[in-house]
């Protein structure tokens, strides 16, 4: 769950009620829901267990698993109102996630 | 306590307080995104213990341990950087000031959910990430 802290956490309630954060994994999203309510985060999350969104996204790391399963590459997309991409950030090492306050900019740029 | 005693204590403090700041502040943005922090912490760590074994007079076996418990944080550490947590580097499949590809999936009480719902609705933060396997 560390990888989802963050974002969620440090925005305001006012500029949660503005957004929708939508996290998208393999996992079945029962778990994970229960936990990001338990730490208050305020995301929906969405299982995308077949990796077919991931797909459509170019988001897939091939083989990137223990048993050689191919897992998405951590990103953070920021869709507009109207429905359109207006900013994104694609980790080059799974470590590492957009700074919150990128994030922040960018829905303040919106 | 010999001058290699102390530097080779200081080597595996060092080592030991790296790997716990790193888990104790993974949600603290500027030390989640900077994982090359702990490696380069290691590689310290590893020239202390050298510095420790050159000094080493008597009672050798503190200057090797750190250096050996060093060494072996340093290669996995690096390893698990630089190799293991690489992800490729690619174009995505959609463009800033484009609609990316819609898509509906169940959220956790099994309902649909589409992104297309929330269009002349609200701003969407769609975050990807690897789950749990």
């Amino acid at each position: 769950m560390a990888e989802l802290q963050g974002l969620g956490a440090q925005l305001s309630e006012a500029e949660r009620a503005g957004v929708e954060i939508i996290a998208i994994s393999p996992d079945p999203s029962e778990r994970s829901q229960k936990m990001a309510d338990g730490l208050r985060l305020g995301y929906r999350f969405l299982a995308d267990t077949d990796l077919a969104v991931a797909r459509r996204y170019g988001l897939v790391h091939e083989r990137a698993g223990p048993d050689g399963q191919d897992l998405p590459r951590p990103a953070t997309v920021v869709v507009d109102r109207d429905g359109a991409v207006r900013w994104f950030s694609i980790s080059r090492n799974y470590q590492v996630r957009p700074d919150p306050e990128d994030v922040r900019r960018a829905l303040r740029a919106l | 306590m010999t001058t290699s005693g102390f530097l080779a204590a200081l080597s595996v403090l060092l080592a030991v307080a790296a790997i716990a700041a790193y888990a104790l502040l993974l949600s603290v943005p500027l030390v989640r995104n900077h994982p090359e922090a702990y490696v380069a912490a290691f590689a310290v760590a590893m020239a202390l213990a050298v510095v420790a074994v050159r000094r080493a007079r008597g009672r050798r076996w503190p200057a090797w341990t750190a250096l050996a418990l060093s060494s072996l944080l340093l290669g996995l550490g690096g390893w698990f950087n630089f190799v293991v947590a690489r992800v490729p580097v690619a174009p995505p499949a959609f463009r800033v000031g484009e609609r990316p590809p819609d898509f509906t999936l169940p959220d956790a009480s099994g309902r649909p959910v589409s992104l297309a719902d929330y269009r002349g609705r609200k701003p969407v933060v769609l975050v990807f990430y690897r789950g749990y396997w």
